[in-house]
């Protein structure tokens, strides 16, 4: 490339955190800049869909019930739910979004209408054809452990489709890289998270890091995370740090989960089936 | 594949990352618009008012407010657990939001954001002023850290646009 590429980095409050975007193209500035508008456009309209918080997202409603009977949904929304479950099955329910009841119980999550224990598992969703959704029971289906890696996705096609030339979208941690050379990631080290830990770089790829560090805080007698053991029910304290590289950013936002809970020979199978590795610090 | 990796710990604290100045917000969002600065004094009814409504507390010093042909443009700046956001917000003057951007970030797990003249270098200076220089790493995975403060700021501009701007103003 013999000319100067315009490099913008904008970000803004979205998901639940702070999603920050990096362009680079050719001129003129504005150009750059409506791609970026263009790609922060798709994060909002998944922010809209997908919101746990906002009571009148697509995803609240079928938590307040209107799915007991099949109805159809918007296809990111259905496109995210079929990758969820077939994240849970893939990793034997190490990775489940039906937890929504216990982050509600434990504060993470709003609560809609009375907090109570439900236990219903991945198995009580059910996909039917034409963007159709059923719940076989009542359940509160919580995404966030996927949907900031779809979304990064999204941005990213959006940059790319603008002709951006060179782009990192990150979501709170979240993150994929496009262009020509190799990218420096840094990640973040758990014991001291404002200082860099291990470095990769990365052409073309995406990374999530999950770990309990961000989230962990006491509440009563109790120690809880945002990161919750599907199997047990408990929040993961734990020190480990994992990472996992993929190719797409939501197969790596997922399969954070999976390692960090699954036995390691599943996590293992997981991450061969999506041609992932993990990073694990301490 | 599983790789156990070593993490050496280097001591660099501060992270912080400039994303837009004033100027480039102000532009973005109001493109040809002409702003002008509106001091608000808002009354300590106002001030408990807005923090009844929002659940929050709300510290006027921090705030700049501009009056553009179609809306308001406000500069703020929040304080979470590890980090000091500055950042702006368009509320059109049908009192909706129009637009947020960050301005800048930056980052203190060491408890700098607890020290209060640490703080003070970056609440309500002018675009210019010069500050502690955090390091700005450009590509950096971590575990979701929230921005629920940034959310309450936003809350409370809303909050303080109806109590205290759409009542007084002819825009």
């Amino acid at each position: 490339m013999s000319e100067a590429l315009l490099e913008i980095r904008r970000a803004r409050p979205l998901l639940g955190t702070l999603v920050q975007i990096r362009a680079a193209g050719g001129g003129p500035h504005r150009r750059v800049q409506a791609a970026v508008d263009a790609a922060f456009a798709r994060i909002e309209q998944l922010h809209a869909l997908l919101s746990y918080h906002d009571p009148a997202s697509e995803l609240s409603q079928l938590n307040r019930g209107s799915a007991r009977r099949a109805r159809q949904v918007d296809a990111h929304t259905y496109r995210v739910l079929a990758a969820a479950l077939d994240f849970a099955e893939l990793s034997d329910g190490a990775f489940d979004p039906c937890v929504g009841d216990e982050l509600e119980r434990w504060g993470c999550l709003p609560r809609h209408g009375r907090a109570r224990t439900i236990r219903a598992s991945w198995r009580d969703v059910a996909l039917l054809g034409s963007r159709r959704v059923r719940f076989r029971r009542r359940l509160r289906l919580d995404l966030g452990g996927i949907a900031k890696g779809y979304a990064v996705d999204l941005a990213l096609e959006a940059l790319r489709e603008a002709g951006i030339d060179e782009a990192c979208v990150n979501a709170g941690g979240d993150l994929r890289v496009t262009g020509a050379r190799a990218q420096r990631i840094t990640l973040r080290h758990p014991r001291a998270p404002a200082t860099a830990g291990h470095t990769l770089l990365i052409r073309d790829g995406a990374i999530a890091t999950s770990a309990a560090y961000a989230s962990r805080r006491r509440v009563g007698a109790r120690e809880l995370s945002q990161l919750l053991d599907p199997r047990t029910r408990r929040p993961y304290l734990g020190r480990r740090s994992v990472s996992v590289r993929a190719r797409d950013c939501m197969s790596a936002d997922a399969l954070t989960k999976v390692v960090l809970f699954a036995p390691t020979a599943v996590a293992e199978r997981a991450l061969c089936a999506c041609e992932a590795q993990a990073y694990i610090q301490r | 594949m599983i790789l156990p990796v070593a993490a050496l710990v280097a001591a660099q604290p501060v992270q912080a990352m400039v994303y837009l100045s004033i100027e480039q917000a102000q532009q973005l969002m109001f493109a040809r618009e002409s702003l002008t600065p509106l001091a608000l004094n808002p009354s300590a009814a106002q001030i408990a008012a807005i923090e009844r409504s929002t659940g929050t507390r709300f510290q006027p010093a921090s705030l700049r407010v501009w009056r553009a042909d179609s809306g308001y443009f406000f500069v703020d700046a929040v304080i979470g657990k590890h980090d000091l956001i500055n950042y702006a917000v368009a509320i059109g003057s049908d009192g909706k939001i129009r637009a947020v951007e960050v301005l800048e970030y930056r980052e203190a797990y060491g408890g700098e954001v607890r020290n209060a003249r640490w703080r003070a270098q970056f609440i309500g200076r002018r675009y210019g002023d010069p500050v502690q220089v955090g390091r700005d790493i450009q590509n950096l995975s971590g575990a979701t850290l929230s921005c629920q403060h940034l959310t309450d700021g936003i809350r409370r501009l809303l909050a303080l646009y109806a109590l205290v701007i759409a009542g007084q103003a002819p825009a």
